[in-house]
């Protein structure tokens, strides 16, 4: 019985995969349900399941998810594409030259370590609270991993079948577009969804402090006012902006390169 | 002009030398004046020690590479780049992954420029000579390696080149399905009546295919000897346990033989 139960949880079926899904996040409810019957009992720590969801569904019911909601989504909605493009486009540059290569990429490599995020007061203070300063600050963190995994897969690109599209009398732009991007498309796409969780990341960060709605401002506003319960209702709604990403940029990788697998 | 087309040398090779540096800066003569005509239609192998140069001849010849000196001369004119009237096929069946069968065979078209209407309706053509029919929509990870090489020749064959440079097609290959291609290679070749340039380390496939195996002498480089080989056409399996057929692969055998200790002992 739990041999068969088992096995079809390690299956690759739609079914086993949602049963998994299920399975961890019920025990995570448990869990938390438990802990917060016995060991935190304090409620400005913690506060069981059931008062996050109805911390949750009044945010709803207020109108305050959804204004929000909406600040949030916008800023990363604009500037989350725009690190993409920015990020793929760098990365082309960087490929295509040995020199830009070696100049840009130190440079690069260092203000990749720097936290930026530490950087967040000081945009702030220059762009001011609102949409700029989280367009900005998301754009910087989301940029980097898109630019890196964008020049290791054109540079990654199969020696072979350059050289057979050159064979054929291919031009630079045709080997471009039919073999290194293609190539390079699933690495740039894992970079987007490191990419996808800084954002998030940033975003938040950007929303602390430097705004009037958002994501981020609410878990800033909710634990002011020591309201634990909707506190974790939004970061769970930010939890699932992560995951919902995750999902979509992984599936998305997997099925640019499915000789992978193979 | 006035000479018949059959006579005529479609690929001449004059003096040819390639010097690699290597990353020590000393220079490795992979080449060293190679001499070869082709005629129109032939089928020609090329058979040495690895690291003779062989590879290194194909991609000059398919105007990959430049060479030192000498020249390549297709149908008269100097090669200095890749062109319509030759086509590659390398070892490492080089399929694009994310296209299909047909896509992959339709590649070199696409790349000149054809519609892909015309390009699909040629490579289809080509797709059925090779046997693929019924894979048009699969992708190379879905294939036999066998099947990936035969997609590999349809492609190289679609662009309908005058020669078709073979570098070690079916060495991936196990012995049961080489021996299966390389009667397809002689089929497609005897249908198309392209010109052939194939290079091989089995002395007994370069017999079976050829109208003349070149041996090529130990690094660097050159034409050690031309082996012509006299049996009819056209061939099949049988012929490799005639008395002919093995004394010619003896005879190629022997020449690398000592070629290869000629080389150990400098
Ligand atoms: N791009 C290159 N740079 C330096 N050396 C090379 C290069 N290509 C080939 N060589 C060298 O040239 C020699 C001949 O190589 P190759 O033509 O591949 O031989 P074969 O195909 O007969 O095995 C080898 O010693 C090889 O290492
Ligand atoms: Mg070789």
């Amino acid at each position: 019985m739990l041999h068969k139960l088992n096995r079809f949880l390690n299956g690759e079926t739609y079914f086993a995969s949602v049963a998994r899904f299920v399975l961890s996040f019920g025990s995570l409810l448990i869990i938390w349900q438990i802990l917060t019957a016995t060991v935190v009992t304090n409620r400005l720590l913690l506060v069981p399941p059931f008062e996050v969801f109805r911390a949750f569904m009044d945010e709803i019911a207020s109108g305050e998810m959804w204004n929000n909601a909406q600040a949030t989504v916008f800023a990363v909605g604009t500037s989350f594409p725009v690190a993409v493009l920015v990020g793929v486009l760098m990365g082309v540059v960087l490929a295509s030259s040995r020199a830009i290569s070696l100049m840009g990429g130190p440079m690069l490599s260092a203000l990749n370590s720097v936290p930026i995020i530490a950087l967040a007061p000081l945009f702030i203070a220059w762009l001011g609270l609102g949409f700029a300063s989280k367009f900005v600050l998301v754009l910087l963190v989301a940029v980097f991993p898109v630019v890196v995994t964008t020049e290791a897969g054109l540079r990654a690109a199969d020696k072979n079948l350059i050289e057979t599209a050159r064979s054929f009398n291919a031009t630079r732009l045709q080997i471009f577009t039919t073999v290194t991007f293609p190539y390079a498309l699933p690495f740039i796409v894992s970079g987007v969804r490191v990419a996808w969780a800084r954002a998030l990341v940033g975003i938040v960060v950007a929303e602390f402090f430097g705004s009037f709605a958002g994501f981020g401002f609410a878990v800033m506003a909710a634990s002011q006012t020591f309201d634990t319960a909707t506190l974790l209702a939004y970061v769970i709604v930010l939890g699932g902006m992560g995951l919902i990403g995750s999902v979509i940029f992984q599936s998305l990788e997997e099925r640019l390169a499915p000789w992978r697998k193979a | 002009m006035a000479q018949s087309m059959n006579d005529e040398h479609i690929l001449e090779i004059d003096n040819i030398g390639k010097t690699f540096r290597r990353r020590d800066d000393t220079d490795l003569v992979a080449l060293d004046d190679i001499n070869l005509k082709v005629k129109k239609g032939a089928f020609i192998s090329i058979v040495g020690a690895s690291g003779s140069g062989k590879s290194t001849l194909l991609r000059i010849i398919d105007g990959l590479l430049e060479p030192n000196g000498g020249t390549v001369k297709v149908n008269g004119k100097t090669v200095t780049k890749p062109g319509k009237d030759r086509a590659m096929v390398f070892q490492n069946d080089s399929l694009l992954p994310w296209k299909t069968v047909i896509q992959n065979v339709a590649y070199g078209l696409t790349l000149a420029g054809v519609k892909w209407r015309d390009a699909a309706k040629t490579a289809q053509g080509f797709i059925d000579l090779a046997g693929l029919s019924g894979f048009e929509n699969q992708f190379p990870h879905q294939l036999s390696g066998g099947m990936r090489q035969r997609v590999n020749v349809a492609r190289g064959m679609a662009v309908d080149p005058d020669i078709l440079l073979l570098d070690e097609p079916f060495a991936a290959l196990d012995s049961q399905t080489r021996e299966i291609m390389q009667t397809e290679l002689l089929r497609i070749w005897q249908q198309t009546g392209k010109t052939v340039l194939l290079i091989t380390h089995q002395i007994d496939e370069a017999v079976f295919l050829s109208d003349e195996v070149v041996v090529f002498s130990a690094r660097p480089g050159t034409v050690r000897e031309r082996i012509p080989v006299p049996l009819a056409r056209p061939r099949n399996l049988d012929i490799k346990r005639s008395i002919e057929f093995v004394g010619l692969v003896d005879q190629i055998w022997k020449l690398i033989e000592e070629e290869v200790k000629a080389a150990a002992k400098t």
